[in-house]
């Protein structure tokens, strides 16, 4: 079972308090911007997803926690947290997912 | 006709945890409230209600017979005991007319279990994962977490006690687990 | 006492006899005796039988690494485990245990013609031969293989024993308790750091306990092992746990210790916790678990008698054991010499020793002759003889082509040292090739971790006590005197002048694997040594290949003309040992296995016979036999009396969530496909929740209790879900919106009346609320009181009859029932369960989430466009429900079937087709959603889900059963009672 950190509580705290929940940095279009898409577009927004091998932009929810959604890199070769992030934070370039992983992960 | 209407938490403590080393006790009726609150009007609410609400996710406040724990950036709970908590939730209600906040009544949903005694911390720490060592969970700390299969809501009162509250559902899971752990323990 | 026992040797307690069986035969040992040592000391190697050839095998370890003493222990009913290994099982009085794989006994054995017949069973047999045809299989060959190969059988009745489990958290965890993790721990815990120490023996202190001659900083090995072990008792921050084996390392050092309580006890009580799974969680892990030593690989080293020199050593100096009285000991390390000269020490004749290597250092030829120990340089063992046990050895020297024979009764190997990494590698640490020892080390940690010792490839108590006082954050050095432990040569092949059609070298002892099969799965071309590994099962035994997985890569290495780096390792998984389910499972049995959520009055409905059904995790009632009434009237029986009179159901388990602040109604209005801006206090919605995917999610009546504030209802299973579902909108998509939600699904208890007489029921307990139909009409919630007890008060129907659904405190659920029930007498008051309510609401055509919906269904298909708003600029799903082709024609939609004979109940799943006389396979239009027996109808109704059914109005479809039968039904609108609404106006 990980550690997972969670950016609200500040602390490490056990997988099993945590629901995945998919990948991050998809947001949702608004009303009008939804009106303007054409089908293949929005086909693409709701299926279809990375399916990376190495550092994944992903959301993960502290259910029994803070209750909240949070955003993570994890690495999905070697299974470990490079770094977690607030909802709202912007997805991290691949040059400051280097500079994490040099420092070692969260 | 006259019915006689009784309360119920559904749940009795096994025997087996009634005595001994560690004690487990229903912590009886509660009022409970979900407080949510922004963060700007926090300080304010606070000073209405009488009581600090902390800022700390897993900080606790408490005076007599209130204790309000911090659970996410904007949520708090308040247990209290009934003749302190009788009149929170409605003036707590009348606040949130003023503040950008919410208050809702979840005195019913949950059941309250004390556990006490030396080495109470092993007994939590047959189902809940948490690093329970003092430095780590000091006295005054409150968390969501999970005990087995169940969410729960884990405050610790003292060194060798703890409150954990469930959904009144999975009471009777926790206490027999821990009953189980007992049982064994008792004997090995 | 029996003349193998060397008596003053050995931890053994000597006072203390204790008596046991070993099939069926009597023996005796001490306290602190293993079945293997017992026995040993009673003259007894031969201990089992071969998986594969049925041969006649002994101990080759004495510890958790033994491949061939495996053993079955019985203590009574259900307390059967085979597979034990006979080095690990410490014996108590009476401790009744039994050898396996012989038949019909262990000193002749029918099986055993698979030996005569080995020739035939080379690697990769069973994949060659069993092959076709494959009806075969069943019938024929799995049961000759399950009976003729495969170890001890497995128990048929329950366990009757607990099992427990908890999580700890430590500063630092040591595995191994031999010189370097006692060191480790006594550094660890001068710096107060939380430790826990675990061994997999029953004592601690490892090869400190066979190390007689070892001395510490001036005490004896064994004097400096008690003093620490006191030291760290003494310490309070250390938490010694022997009897516990590390068995998987995961993520972020949680490791796996499974504790075993009472396998070592004569008298357990009844209920006492057999083994605990202590799920640790350390912040570093220092891995301090050994080496093990390596067999031989030459013709007939599987013979009882023939085990590790390292063995040997154990069994004399913790067990008071010599092995034998007369031993050979074959070598290719010098580590062998100084098991030699110990049991020289205790009046144990070493005939000889053979030495594979060509050059050895003088000093040790020198004691050896000292000693009176013939040594033969340069020469190997090519050959034993003996059945039961070692009679002799041949000896072989291949360059003048010498032999000769030596009489022994047991045979001591080493072929090197093999450095313990399994929980390394569990952990995902690197490890790199040694060519000049010929094992892999440990390289680079993935973990918080370091291995130290003999594991790390340091050898010697120095260097291993050493190494533990750094990694435990100490800086001591030890001075000991300690016999050098010298230096090996790894041999890939051993020189022999035998045929090799006519030898049997064994590399993995459990599961029968010899030199030649290894060679021949390379032969074959398998080349890489997880698919070698596969092809000839070496290594894939209990024992994970400890003693076998090395010999078993210098061979297929060479063979291959390969370092061994090039043709890999295979990959250690835990657990370490063969590790109990029972252990697996902890206190997660029987009523603790999973959760059963019960409602407030389910022990009501307990008390009254109800008849349950699991829906998600919660238990609910069913139905109510009355009078041997089976479900079928039963439920005829609830429906009626329901429809004519009143009927009270539980319907606590519905989820609710309270919605509130001052944006609840946008929130809602994106949330739900209808509008809610306009839903004024005190009114209730149906609403219907899509997914982004425009399909149906859930649905529920929802009641604004305050302009701010909704009381949202959900299906019974669909809680947790819907749940999520808001919050992650909420959070994650709408973070603008000033609304929070909490779940109160268990904050209520829900007492749902139905039936022309439910108003008169409550009337006379109601306060605060005017129950009038102009007060409070159909769709409306009132707070109020009942009974005393406040109470959010619901009109609304799920059968189509005047309807109430009265939340009330959860606590005060139990009471309220029962207070109603008394009252309803008068009205006949039924309670009924989840499948009248099912038939009823069938009836009138509302639709089950997740029964007449399957994540596929718009509402569109299920009939329900009224619900949809098109004014509403955004909801979830909204922008899916316009894509082609969830607008297309000839989508399956929801209707209704009347079967042509009403008395035929359609089976829910059944599927529909138009024609019935098309070959097979037919065109499919849908399939039976819901069907039930109509009490107040006199006539089956069906929903289905049907192929552009909406277009099929009044038409005849087809349901042809199994067994061919054929039903006949006509698709009609899913709305069969009541359709106008009207018995909702009651007064
Ligand atoms: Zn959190």
């Amino acid at each position: 079972m990980m550690l997972i950190h969670c950016p609200y509580c500040d602390e490490k705290r056990p997988e099993i308090e945590f629901a995945y929940a998919g990948e991050a940095h998809i947001a949702r279009p608004d009303a009008a911007e939804q009106q303007e898409m054409s089908d293949a577009q929005w086909s693409e927004f709701l299926f279809i997803r990375d399916n990376k091998r190495g550092e994944h932009c992903e959301r993960w929810w502290h259910a029994n926690g803070c209750n909240m959604f949070f955003n993570a890199v994890r690495n999905t070769v070697t299974d470990k947290f490079v770094k977690t992030y607030k909802m709202g934070q912007k997805r991290p370039s691949a040059s400051q997912i280097s500079k994490w992983n040099e420092g070692g992960n969260v | 006709m006259s019915f006689d209407i009784k309360i119920d938490q559904g749940v009795e403590i096994p025997e087996v945890l009634q005595s001994g080393r560690v004690v487990a006790e229903l912590a009886g009726e509660k009022v409970r409230l979900s407080l949510r609150v922004k963060s700007a009007d926090r300080t304010a609410v606070a000073k209405a209600l009488g009581f600090t609400l902390p800022a700390k996710i897993g900080a606790t406040s408490s005076k007599v017979g209130i204790t309000c724990a911090c659970l996410g950036p904007d949520e708090w709970i308040v247990i209290a005991d009934q003749d302190k908590g009788g009149k929170l939730y409605g003036k707590a209600l009348k606040l949130a007319s003023k503040y950008d906040m919410s208050v809702t009544d979840v005195s019913f949903r949950n059941i309250g279990i004390t556990v006490t005694g030396e080495g109470a911390a092993d007994m939590i720490n047959v189902g809940c994962p948490l690093d329970l060592r003092l430095a780590a969970f000091p006295v005054g700390s409150c968390t969501r977490s999970v005990y087995e299969a169940v969410p729960i809501l884990l405050y610790r009162r003292a060194e060798d006690s703890f409150t954990v509250e469930c959904w009144r559902s999975f009471a009777p899971y926790v206490v027999g687990l821990m009953a189980a752990h007992r049982s064994g323990a008792a004997s090995t | 006492m029996s003349e193998f026992r060397r008596p003053g040797r050995g931890l053994v307690d000597y006072d203390s006899p204790v008596k046991f069986s070993f099939d069926g035969k009597t023996y005796d040992g001490f306290e602190g005796d293993t079945v293997a040592s017992a026995l040993l000391a009673s003259g007894v190697h031969l201990m089992g039988r071969s998986f594969k050839y049925h041969r006649p095998r002994g101990p080759v370890g004495a510890g958790s690494e033994e491949p061939n003493a495996l053993i079955t222990v019985t203590r009574g009913k259900g307390r059967m485990t085979p597979n034990l290994r006979a080095t690990t099982m410490e014996i108590y009085a009476g401790k009744e245990t039994a050898s396996q794989n012989r038949y019909p006994g262990l000193g002749f054995d029918a099986g055993a013609f698979n030996n005569v017949f080995s020739a035939f069973f080379p690697a990769g047999f069973y994949n060659k031969t069993f092959m076709w045809p494959k009806s075969f299989w069943d019938k024929v060959y799995e049961p000759f293989i399950r009976k003729m190969a495969g170890l001890g059988p497995a128990p048929t009745e329950v366990d009757p024993d607990n099992y427990g489990s908890v999580y700890a958290t430590c500063d630092v965890l040591i595995v191994g308790s031999g010189p370097a993790g006692l060191a480790a721990a006594l550094a660890a815990s001068k710096k107060d750091q939380d430790v826990i120490l675990v061994d997999e023996n029953p004592q601690l202190g490892g090869s400190l306990i066979s190390s007689p001659e070892v001395t510490i900083d001036g005490l004896s090995a064994a004097d400096w092992r008690a003093k620490t072990l006191k030291t760290l008792e003494k310490s309070g921050n250390v938490r010694l746990m022997p009897r516990t084996t590390a068995i998987g390392y995961y993520h972020d050092n949680f490791v796996a210790l499974a504790e075993r309580h009472t396998d070592h006890l004569p008298m357990v009580e009844p209920g006492r916790i057999r083994e605990t799974l202590h799920r640790i969680r350390a912040g570093e892990v220092i891995l301090a678990q050994g080496a093990i030593e390596r067999p031989l690989v030459f013709d007939g080293n599987d013979r009882p008698g023939v085990m590790l020199a390292s063995a040997a050593q154990t069994y004399l100096n913790i067990y008071g054991v010599a092995v034998g009285k007369e031993l050979v000991v074959f070598t290719s390390h010098d580590s062998a010499y100084n098991a030699a000269f110990e049991l020289a020490g205790a009046n144990v004749r070493i005939a000889s020793i053979i030495d594979a290597r060509r050059e050895v250092h003088a000093h040790l030829i020198e004691e050896a002759e000292r000693r009176g120990i013939d040594v033969h340089i340069g020469m190997v063992v090519s050959g034993t003889k003996g059945k039961k046990r070692i009679s002799e050895v041949e000896i072989y020297e291949s360059v003048h082509n010498d032999r000769k024979r030596i009489k022994c009764d047991a045979l001591l190997m080493c072929g090197g040292w093999t450095p313990s990494l399994h929980l390394w590698s569990h952990s995902k640490g690197s490890i790199k090739w040694d060519s000049q020892t010929g094992v892999y080390l440990p390289d680079k940690a993935n973990e918080n971790c370091v291995c130290i010792g003999a594991s790390n490839g340091d050898f010697g108590v120095k260097a291993a006590l050493d190494a533990g006082s750094k990694a435990g954050g100490g800086r001591k050095t030890y001075k000991t005197e300690e016999p050098d432990f010298g230096v090996g040569e790894v041999f890939d092949h051993l020189p022999s002048y035998k045929k090799s059609s006519k030898t049997k070298a064994f590399v993995d002892f459990q599961n029968d694997v010899t030199d030649k099969d290894i060679k021949l799965a390379v032969r074959e071309g398998f080349h890489s040594i997880e698919h070698v590994k596969r092809y000839t099962t070496n290594g894939m035994a209990t024992d994970q290949g400890k003693t076998s997985n090395l010999n078993a890569l210098e061979i297929a290495s060479k063979a291959l003309g390969k370092d061994a780096p090039q043709v890999g390792l295979t990959t250690f998984r835990p657990p370490y040992t063969p590790t109990t389910f029972g252990a697996l499972c902890g206190y997660r049995t029987d009523d603790l296995f999973e959760v059963t959520r019960k409602t407030a009055i389910d022990p009501w409905a307990e008390g009254q016979g109800a008849v349950f059904e699991p829906v998600g995790v919660w238990r609910r009632a069913w139905y109510f036999p009355q009078d041997g009434e089976d479900m079928h009237a039963a439920v005829a029986r609830e429906c009626k009396v329901t429809r004519d009179s009143l009927g009270i159901f539980d319907a606590s388990t519905l989820g609710k969530i309270e919605v509130v602040g001052p944006d609840a109604s946008k929130f809602m209005n994106l949330m739900y496909t209808n509008p809610w801006s306009k839903l004024g206090v005190g009114a209730c919605r149906y609403g219907l929740m899509l997914g982004e995917n425009g399909y149906i999610y859930d649905d529920g009546v929802v009641g604004r209790i305050a302009e701010d504030r909704f009381h949202v209802t959900t299906t019974t299973g669909g809680a947790p879900r819907v749940y999520r579902h808001m919050e992650d909108y909420l959070q994650t998509e709408f973070p603008e919106l000033d609304v929070w939600l909490t779940s109160t699904t268990e904050q209520w208890s829900v007492i749902a009346l139905n039936g022309p007489n439910a108003r008169k029921l409550i009337a006379p307990f109601v306060e605060g609320i005017d129950l009038s139909p102009e007060a409070f009409p159909h769709m409306a919630v009132r707070e109020g009181s009942i009974f005393g007890i406040p109470t959010r008060l619901f009109r609304v129907s799920f059968s189509g009859e005047l309807g109430f659904e009265i939340n009330i405190p959860s606590h005060f659920g139990l009471a309220v029932w029962k207070a109603l029930f008394e009252a309803g007498q008068e009205y006949n008051i039924t309670p009924y369960g989840t499948e009248t309510m099912h038939v009823l609401r069938a009836e009138k055509g509302f639709i089950i989430v997740g029964q007449d919906t399957d994540g596929t269904v718009t509402p569109q298909d299920a009939g329900m466009n009224w619900i949809v708003s098109k004014k509403k600029k955004d909801f979830v799903g909204k922008r899916s429900l316009q894509r082609s082709d969830l607008v297309a024609e000839g989508r399956k939609q929801l209707i209704g079937l009347l079967t042509d004979d009403p008395k035929v109940v359609l089976e829910e799943g059944a599927q529909i087709v138009a024609d019935p006389n098309q070959p097979i396979p037919m065109d499919m239009l849908g399939h039976v959603t819901s069907s039930y027996w109509s009490e107040s109808l006199g006539k089956s109704v069906a929903m289905a889900l049907v192929k552009d059914g909406f277009n099929l109005m009044g038409q005849t479809l087809h349901i042809p059963m199994a067994g061919g039968v054929v039903h006949k039904a006509t698709v009609v609108k899913p709305v069969f009672y009541d359709p106008n609404g009207e018995r909702l106006n009651v007064l």
